[in-house]
């Protein structure tokens, strides 16, 4: 490995893991100087095509405070068959399968390159995946048809024996029984009222005659077919008339008088597809899907009256304290939220219309639980079809990506230890000799729930070193953390995916270098960046982006070379030369300002933020721009105004938007019709060259982007325009006598840089 | 997945690219079909993942080129024999901004008769083994599937479809049917939702028919064995 660089992708690249520091420092007064805290991006499902699951169940370490899982680390006694734990140092018997091992006949979770290994559990029979969809009836006509044969389309997509179950609401909850012969009946419900989980499944018929209180445990389907088989049905018995079904859908049938919004009682549809889930099969995986294509405006979580006269909070009308139904709101969602993560279930929203429609309010229904959020204009367009179906999408095996109902647990070793995590999850609050009292993110335990994910589901996972300032390196000279994932796989299976790293301590006064060298700035960028967007949640927009500008001066402080009398003679070295910028955009980003967006797609940008793997997280945080031209091969610039030609064509790529621009001069040829002309096919290609390469994004990108193609003087040109830096000063501009082509004015990075130095 | 040759030009037609839905949703990306989104998801040729690091000593930069206003009008592009840069690489599948292609070859219209007489006869197959309201059901959507046939009601692309899918479940190819039906459902759900799922019924009761009926002769053929290797002793079949 001749660089960092090859040696943190490859690492990347085999364990889904990305540290801020790769060389650790090895105290924590040290640590804490080091401003980025030592932290990991992990995705604990990335895909590995080259990993085929071992069909046994881990070795774990016999010490019950620890039982961490056997792994390259550890040190094996071939001929006493024992091994040590890496973690706690206990020394453990090997079990009787494990007689035959030798130096020469390793099992695989001892070798190196099974750093990172899965293991396929056999008890228990499987339990089929579900799927509870709950549609909002108060659409526009084709906009309903629209959605419908989506969600007909769908049955197609589901494997056969899903269970799948169909909820409909408006000013009414209708619960649909799912029969194969005759008449289909409903059970309909009040939206004005919420019900408890006992009361819905007392209304539903679900409640069993006098049960005593039984242990948790994964439901099994063929035990109680009598009961749930009602709402819920295998797609294979069921598929034929639950497309007629929703083949008759019909608009919700209370006249929407003029001037006023439909009533649409969405907390108490989701309250009881939460209940109907609850009583008929906690602890498997399912989806409550809920489709909606305006707000929440009767019963609980209501988000908005009915009268349109009245809009719905902005910004603006939530500093000033002007949101009535807000908090109420939140706090139903929020309930719903940590119930449903309790059930192992998750809830994704998918909302599409053109106003907004309560994604600030609901928005802890997918955070917490892992659902997708998905904001669109109609149920009629390309990026809800195509995203919706993209759920679906199956790996190189033929199954599904999404996977359910999982807990990670962190193991660390004794001088670290876990301060919290950041990502679509909830604390299982197991507290241990591995959790610090220091949170960052959540915190105050060593494991956390996922309940849907898949396999670019990234969590941000914070540490502390707890290692005292005067204490010897640790014998080895290495630390390492163990990542535990229990999971329901698509295919049903229970599996157990296990990563194991490990990194050099190093003293930070004789070692600086070192430690610089291995830094990830990539990796820091994010995950500082989360920690910012995490903080928005309790502290106000401005506190939040100061803070985010002092730990920057800190960083600057302590790693640049400069001249105090000279702000030009500030130097950063390589690992870090890209970190100033990211931070640059993201304070501009629309994660933390607010200005210019609505609540709902402040809600929807940081929820898409908050789970992606490190590539994509970075792409929104400082866009891609790429420029085609006739002088070479497509290259990155700059996101900054200079980049701007005429003679360019420039791609950009902000991760929710691709933006294709023609510089001016492209754009007259194009209009004067070149491209048509043989003798000038080169110029064709290099008009196709760049929607070929967004060809490629769109085809694969979880959620589907916008497709913008501008050009010069084009009034969509201003969502490039507003993402480049001006990099002319005021003066510059008014001294060339034209108006800026930046919206903003406001100061480039060199201005920033400049004043962080004089602080 | 192998298909069958003669399918090329039908394969073909189906990577397309349409354009958004650009009147209900602003900035509306195309869409894809069925098969180009399959085919995602593989290693990119070309990953746009870099970046480039901002000047060190902070200064503006002015850009080179012909920015300021009032210019000449440029000439035309360099022409194709002067170009330095090779064409870009061309994908097996160039998008087009245009409705789907017909297929280039001209093939004798797909007939409604070839496409319903092995649908009916495959759900006569298995008459006896489904439950009559199932069977109903499937009969009832094949009778809306050449009605619509017949009134004119389904595009090109969706009847050769059919008659592929009809070919290949001739032949037990049980996967490769149910993704074409599936490629329907995505690409056509306007088109066929209100029947398809009959025809996908169909599939999956054949299918279940067939490794049935292989079984039982799996069975059969070692009892048979049994019975001449251990002579004289009693067997329950």
């Amino acid at each position: 490995m001749a660089t960092y660089l090859e040696f943190i992708q490859q690492n990347e690249e085999r364990d889904g893991v990305r540290f801020s520091w790769n060389v650790w420092p090895s105290s924590r007064l040290e640590a804490t100087r080091m401003v980025v805290p030592l932290a990991c991006l992990l995705t604990p499902l990335k895909e590995r095509p080259d990993l085929p699951p071992v069909q046994y169940e881990p070795v774990l370490c016999s010490r019950p405070t620890c039982k961490a899982v056997l792994n390259p680390l550890c040190q094996v006694d071939y001929r006493a068959k024992l091994w040590a734990c890496n973690f706690c140092f206990q020394r453990n018997q090997f079990p009787p399968a494990y007689a035959g091992i030798s130096e020469v006949n390793q099992p695989a979770e001892l070798m190196p390159q099974f750093s990172t290994i899965e293991y396929v559990i056999q008890r228990g029979a499987p339990s089929p995946l579900i799927f509870l969809y709950v549609v909002d009836t108060c659409l526009e006509e084709d906009d309903l048809q629209a959605l419908k044969e989506s969600l007909q389309m769908s049955l197609s997509l589901l494997p056969p024996d899903a269970l799948v179950g169909l909820i409909t609401f408006g000013r009414m909850v209708q619960v649909h029984e799912l029969s194969c012969e005759g008449i289909s009946k409903s059970y309909v419900f009040r939206g004005t009222k919420d019900l408890t989980a006992k009361q819905i499944q007392d209304m539903l018929g679900l409640t069993k005659p006098a049960m005593p209180m039984q242990p948790v445990r994964p439901a099994q389907p063929q035990e109680r077919p009598s009961v749930s088989s009602r709402f819920l049905q295998p797609i294979h018995k069921i598929d034929m008339n639950l497309t007629d079904l929703l083949g008759e859908l019909q608009r919700d049938p209370w006249p929407v008088p003029q001037g006023k919004r439909p009533l649409r009682s969405t907390g108490v549809a989701l309250s009881i597809a939460v209940g109907l889930l609850e009583g008929t099969f906690p602890n498997t995986g399912a989806r409550i899907m809920l489709f909606t294509g305006g707000p929440p405006t009767q019963g609980p979580g209501m988000v908005v009256g009915d009268e349109l006269k009245v809009p719905i909070r902005s910004w603006h009308d939530i500093e000033k304290d002007n949101a009535r139904f807000m908090k109420k709101a939140t706090k139903h969602y929020e309930m719903l939220a940590n119930r449903t993560a309790a059930n192992g279930h998750c809830i994704d929203i998918y909302a599409c219309a053109l106003d907004q429609t309560g994604l600030l309010e609901m928005k802890c229904c997918p955070n917490l639980t892992g659902g997708y959020m998905v904001m669109g204009d109609s149920f009629n367009t390309s990026l809800f079809k195509q995203t919706f179906q993209r759920i679906f999408s199956k790996d190189f095996n033929g199954n599904f990506r999404m996977a359910f109902g999982a807990t990670l647990e962190v193991k660390t070793s004794r001088e670290l230890k876990v301060a919290g995590a950041i990502g679509p999850c909830v604390s299982l609050n197991v507290k241990g000799p591995c959790v610090s009292e220091n949170e960052l993110g959540v915190g105050g335990t060593s494991q956390w729930k996922i309940c849907g994910l898949d396999p670019t589901t990234t969590l941000g996972i914070y540490f502390e070193v707890v290692n005292q300032h005067n204490a010897p390196i640790p014998q080895g000279g290495r630390g390492a953390i163990q990542v535990v994932t229990h999971y329901q796989h698509s295919s049903t299976q229970r599996r157990i995916r296990v990563t194991t790293v490990a990194r050099n301590w190093a003293d930070v006064q004789s070692q600086l270098k070192h430690i610089e060298a291995a830094f990830d700035q990539e990796a820091a960028a994010v995950l500082m960046a989360r920690l910012g967007v995490f903080r928005t949640e309790s502290e106000e927009g401005p506190d939040v982006l100061r803070w985010l500008d002092r730990q920057l001066i800190r960083l600057c402080q302590k790693f640049g070379q400069y001249n105090k009398e000279d702000p030009m003679s500030f130097r950063l070295s390589d690992s870090f030369s890209l970190y100033p910028q990211f931070m640059f955009h993201l304070r501009r980003s629309p994660f933390l300002q607010v200005f210019n967006n609505s609540p709902d797609e402040s809600s929807y940008y940081r929820h898409h933020f908050a789970r992606q793997d490190l590539t994509q997280s970075l792409i929104m945080i400082q866009p891609i721009l790429y420029s085609y031209s006739f002088h070479g091969p497509p290259e990155p610039v700059l996101l900054d105004s200079s980049s701007i030609l005429a003679d360019r064509i420039l791609l950009m790529d902000t991760f929710f938007q691709i933006v294709i621009y023609l510089g001016e001069t492209i754009a007259q040829w194009r209009k004067a019709g070149y491209q048509d002309m043989p003798e000038y096919e080169n110029f064709k290609h290099l008009l196709q060259a760049p929607l070929d390469d967004a060809q490629e994004i769109l085809q694969a990108r979880f959620p589907m982007p916008r497709y913008i193609h501008t050009e010069h003087g084009g009034s969509q040109a201003r969502f490039l325009l507003s993402k480049v830096n001006p990099s002319q000063t005021h003066n510059n501009l008014y001294a060339w006598g034209q108006v800026s082509n930046c919206q903003e004015f406001e100061e480039g990075p060199g201005y920033f840089f400049k004043m962080l130095l004089l602080n | 997945m192998t298909y069958p040759a003669g399918r090329a030009e039908v394969e073909m037609a189906e990577l397309y690219v349409k354009p958004g839905n650009t009147e209900r949703g602003w900035n509306d990306p195309p869409q894809f079909s069925y098969g180009l989104q399959i085919q995602a998801g593989g290693p990119k040729r070309s990953p746009l993942t870099k970046r480039v690091a901002a000047p060190q000593d902070g200064s503006p930069r002015v850009p080179t080129s012909e920015t300021s206003p009032g210019h000449p009008p440029m000439g035309p592009p360099p022409p194709s024999s002067k170009a330095s840069r090779p064409p870009p690489f061309v994908g097996s599948c160039p998008p087009s901004r245009t409705e789907p292609m017909d297929s280039p070859v001209v093939e004798s219209e797909t007939l409604l008769e070839d496409v319903l007489r092995p649908l009916e006869q495959a759900l006569e197959d298995c008459r006896g083994h489904i439950k009559k309201q199932v069977c109903d059901d499937i009969s009832r959507r094949l009778a809306l599937l050449q009605e619509q046939w017949a009134g004119g009601k389904l595009s090109t692309p969706v009847k050769k479809r059919m008659a592929l899918l009809v070919q290949v479940l001739s032949s037990h190819q049980w996967d490769a049917a149910d993704d074409i039906h599936r490629s329907l459902m995505v690409d056509h759900v306007t088109e066929v939702s209100q029947w398809m799922v009959g025809v996908k019924r169909l599939i999956a009761v054949k299918r279940s028919l067939f490794s049935e009926e292989a079984a039982n002769e799996e069975k059969s053929i070692i009892t048979a064995e049994q019975n001449q290797t251990v002579p004289g002793v009693q067997h329950d079949l």
